[in-house]
């Protein structure tokens, strides 16, 4: 389930890269920065699976789970860009972004690193799926819908896993990685067009040099 | 109006520009074509403008080097800009 998830995200991760070297847009180098790094992390969790003692296992599952919560960032961060005007906000505005950390302290358990980023990747992957539903209502486009239920499912499935934490060795932890794979499988769904009709973004990366 | 990104502005000059070289008006666009649509000051249309024509996408009529007409590889980053747009936009984002 990690091989698929490492491919789908590594192909998705390809097709923006190429979009960014054709022509030079920022957002598509967040969407590259996102899916690289969810690609390198389930890389990383496949590698867990071969680790040869508990502790080395524990230590890569974090380091992996902490690299797809980067991917997850910038996927929110390229929303927040859009959805918040910085520019023309009042004045003291920005100061209550400083605020958020001491919402997120009452919901983040403190006492596991590999819980607490489950539930930062649960954050921003709800307020992702939330933004996307929103473009839907305005665009009605079923790529769009396909795509905020799978980040939906994502965000499910990190609900699934933090539940393994209270209740350790249970279905949930299975439950979360089946849901993980459908809500990659939605995405990945739109994409597969753009990559037949591309050949997998194979556009002149000369196109727009020097913009 | 709605916020729109450096290369969208990019993409409306160049398709500008495509109109005004292909579509039976062969004889370029000028200045004042490019500003109604891009809707940019002129101080930042000039500058983008001679961006383009650096990197090859924009160019100038050779009779006439006040008008501009679109290259072949401005065509090239406008299919690829129409793809990737779409790309995008699934996501709920500007390219």
């Amino acid at each position: 389930m990690d091989l698929l998830g490492l491919s789908i995200s590594a192909f998705i991760g390809r097709f923006a890269f190429s979009g960014y070297s054709s022509i030079g847009s920022p957002t598509l180098l967040r969407l590259t920065f996102a899916f690289c790094a969810i690609a390198v992390g389930f890389a990383i969790l496949l590698g867990s699976l071969f680790a040869g003692s508990e502790q080395y296992y524990r230590l890569m599952l974090t380091v992996g789970l902490g690299f797809q919560a980067i991917g997850y960032f910038f996927i929110a961060f390229s929303h927040s860009l859009k959805s918040f005007d910085f520019v023309r906000r009042p004045k003291g505005y920005h100061m209550s972004f400083f605020f958020a950390p001491l919402v997120t302290a009452f919901i983040i358990p403190g006492n596991s690193i590999e819980h607490l980023i489950r539930s930062i990747s649960f954050i921003l992957l709800v307020y992702v799926s939330i933004e996307t539903m929103a473009s839907y209502m305005q665009t009605r486009k079923t790529s769009t819908l396909l795509l905020g239920s799978g980040l939906g499912l994502l965000a499910t499935s990190e609900l699934m896993a933090w539940y393994n934490f209270i209740f350790p060795g249970s279905i949930f932890y299975y439950i979360a990685i089946s849901i993980k794979v459908a809500g990659f499988a939605m995405i990945f769904i739109p994409f597969s067009r753009f990559g037949m009709k591309s050949g997998l973004g194979r556009v002149n990366p000369q196109v727009g040099s020097g913009i | 109006m709605a916020y729109r990104t450096h290369v969208s502005i990019i993409a409306d000059i160049l398709l500008t520009a495509k109109e005004y070289s292909y579509e039976g008006r062969d004889n370029g666009a000028t200045v004042t074509n490019l500003i109604r649509r891009a809707n940019v000051p002129y101080q930042r249309l000039s500058s983008i403008v001679s961006q383009l024509t650096r990197s090859g996408l924009l160019q100038t009529i050779p009779d006439n080097s006040t008008k501009y007409r679109i290259s072949d590889k401005g065509i090239e980053f406008l299919n690829a800009y129409t793809d990737f747009k779409d790309f995008a936009e699934n996501f709920g984002l500007k390219v």
